[in-house]
């Protein structure tokens, strides 16, 4: 019955569609070894040999340098590459299945691995010595001591403090939900994929949210601060900016997991686009939103305290105020303080959000 | 003459070719059972003619208007004349019987109604009347997930009672279910073609219901029809032909 052309092209297409795979494999293949070229010649060179072996103190930088050994790197990583030899292949699984190919990216994945510990060693100065001197174990006495004995005068500015930046929290929480709802239908891949314009749409969204997500409340703190001034405000909006960003994205990813049979069954029904986001989206997702929301503003607790520092207002302000003057039994009372609440928040949001479910 | 589907094609992601020219008509009326193993495109060949995914080519020739590839307001038209039930019944788990009965009327709704739930009395009383139908009128208030699985099928089967649908497609609608609450299912089904003349369309498994209850078989494999008759001339040499050689039939009473 099925005329035969049909089956033809559709298995051509299939044949055509693996080889352009396999191409475009070999071609990222290729840039992931001169990568990994570069980049072992740039450790060994520049953090093992420099900076351990000969212990400079200022490493020498020149372009030209760097020149070279791109060169160097693209030159081996593409013969390596080509030769369907090297790690990359093996990695994508387009390589050579002979003993040699298998013996020499296996050692080259060791000696990866073994320079960016060295270089890691190196970098982050590890020094066992400063851990355990006697210069530095009296440190840690004078400051544990100030921990376990709090000044208590300043409790009631510090509880102040505390209930500010529990405020600041709840508000950014509060005012957080409306966009963020409005954003999450609007990225979420299975409402938006049919139609090109939407899809659009829902790609710069994305890019926009990654974008925000990806700079710390601390950091948008420090943007809002000059912004808005110094305080309160300044922190509220930096840990709002960021809730609506993280939490649209746990939102779409709720609204992509639900399951389809609703959904099918409503459009059945004749029923346009935001009937079937009502009846057959909504329901399955208030309550997955609901418990992140509610987490969230756990989150925002600690994030305050962090924000603070920076100058957002409530306890993290006040903290850095004391630590600033070396005033240790006060910055023990108010480190107390903020484990305390919240250990208790913790628990309050966990529990909230068992009940819901 | 109530469809027609002629040489219809529907290829996935450009590799599975899950229909490979299907052709056959449906009169007004009729009880047309669609059998053939897990895959044979039963399931795609049904929502093909309702639309849920678009064929790729071919047409779909439903009461003298081809709906193959339509789109936006006329597909939703076309959507609420057809009425569709499914194997995981998939109504709206938390909201009430009633609710997920009436959201079958949602296509012939405004947007603004349907939101904010301001149905008329006689969208309320027709719920009413097609819960009487299946038999579950006392339920109404309860959420739909407490039910059992025959009784959310039934539901189901009120659900799209509310588009008082020209056709009433069926995908394996009694696979989830025991064998007695599967009868039970079916004879909703018989009774809606009978009484109400509203054409059927079912893909089935078992075809102890098949000779039970199909006016008309058409048996698919491997996305063709191999087979289109009267269930009682289905004999051994067809089923293994449909169900390949090793299948052994099963009873279900």
């Amino acid at each position: 019955m099925i005329s035969p052309e049909i089956e033809l092209s559709t298995r051509m297409y299939i044949e055509k569609n693996k080889k352009r795979q396999d191409k475009f494999k070999l071609v990222k293949a290729v840039f992931l070894d001169i990568f990994f070229v570069f980049y072992s010649i740039l450790v060994v060179r520049r953090a093992i040999y420099l900076k351990f072996i000969l212990d400079l103190r200022d490493l020498p930088f020149s372009w030209n340098e760097i020149g070279i050994i791109l060169i160097i790197s693209i030159i081996t990583g593409y013969i390596w590459g080509t030769s369907r030899t090297s790690l990359s292949c093996r990695l994508f699984g387009i390589a050579k299945e002979d003993k040699f190919t298998k013996w020499t990216t296996e050692i080259f994945a060791w000696f990866l691995f073994d320079i960016t510990f060295i270089a890691g060693w190196i970098v982050t100065k590890i020094s066992l010595v400063g851990l355990f001197s006697s210069e530095g174990l009296q440190g840690a006495e004078r400051i544990f001591n100030s921990l376990f004995q709090p000044q208590m005068g300043i409790f009631d500015d510090a509880l102040f403090a505390m209930i500010e930046t529990i405020y600041i929290a709840l508000v950014a929480t509060l005012i957080s939900i409306p966009p963020t709802l409005v954003i999450s239908f609007f990225t979420a891949r299975n409402l938006m994929k049919e139609n090109k314009i939407t899809f659009a749409i829902y790609y710069i969204l994305r890019i926009i949210l990654n974008f925000v997500r990806s700079i710390e409340p601390l950091i948008w703190a420090i943007i809002f601060s000059v912004w808005v001034g110094i305080g309160p405000f300044a922190g509220m909006v930096a840990l709002l900016v960021h809730t609506i960003a993280s939490n649209a994205k746990l939102y779409s990813e709720a609204i992509e997991g639900i399951e389809q049979g609703p959904v099918e069954a409503i459009s059945a029904t004749g029923a346009n686009k935001i009937q079937i986001v009502w009846y057959a989206v909504v329901p399955q997702i208030v309550l997955p939103f609901l418990s992140f929301t509610i987490y969230r503003w756990d989150i925002n607790v600690r994030m305050a305290t962090i924000i603070g520092l920076v100058g957002g207002g409530g306890i993290g302000t006040m903290l850095m105020q004391y630590q600033g003057l070396a005033r240790w039994h006060e910055v023990g009372l108010i480190v107390l303080m903020i484990a305390f609440v919240v250990w208790v928040m913790d628990y309050i949001s966990a529990k909230i959000r068992e009940a819901i479910y | 003459m109530i469809l027609k589907v002629d040489n219809l094609h529907k290829i996935y992601n450009n590799d599975t070719h899950a229909l490979k020219g299907v052709s056959f008509k449906v009169e007004e009326g009729e009880f047309l059972v669609v059998i053939g193993l897990s895959g044979s495109g039963k399931s795609t060949l049904l929502r093909c003619i309702n639309r849920l995914i678009e064929p790729t080519s071919g047409t779909v020739n439903f009461m003298g208007k081809d709906i193959a590839h339509i789109k936006g307001e006329e597909l939703r038209k076309a959507k609420a004349k057809i009425g569709m039930v499914f194997q995981q019944f998939n109504l709206i788990k938390r909201r009430s019987v009633l609710t997920n009965v009436l959201t079958g009327k949602l296509g012939s709704l405004g947007t603004f109604e349907s939101i904010f739930e301001k149905y008329s009395e006689e969208v309320y009383k027709e719920a009413y009347n097609n819960l009487e139908t299946v038999g579950i009128s006392e339920k109404a208030n309860i959420r739909a997930d407490s039910l059992s699985g025959g009784q959310q099928q039934r539901v189901a089967i009120a659900r799209s009672l509310m588009q008082n649908p020209m056709l009433l497609l069926a995908d394996e609608p009694v696979a989830s279910l025991d064998p007695a609450t599967s009868n039970s299912i079916m004879q909703y089904f018989e009774k809606i073609n009978k009484e109400r003349g509203t054409t059927v369309i079912c893909n089935l498994h078992f075809l102890s219901l098949v000779r039970r209850y199909a006016s008309r078989v058409i048996a698919l494999k491997a996305g063709e029809i191999i087979y289109e008759g009267l269930p009682g001339e289905i004999d051994e040499t067809w089923f293994k032909t449909i169900y390949g050689e090793e299948a052994e039939e099963v009873e279900i009473r």
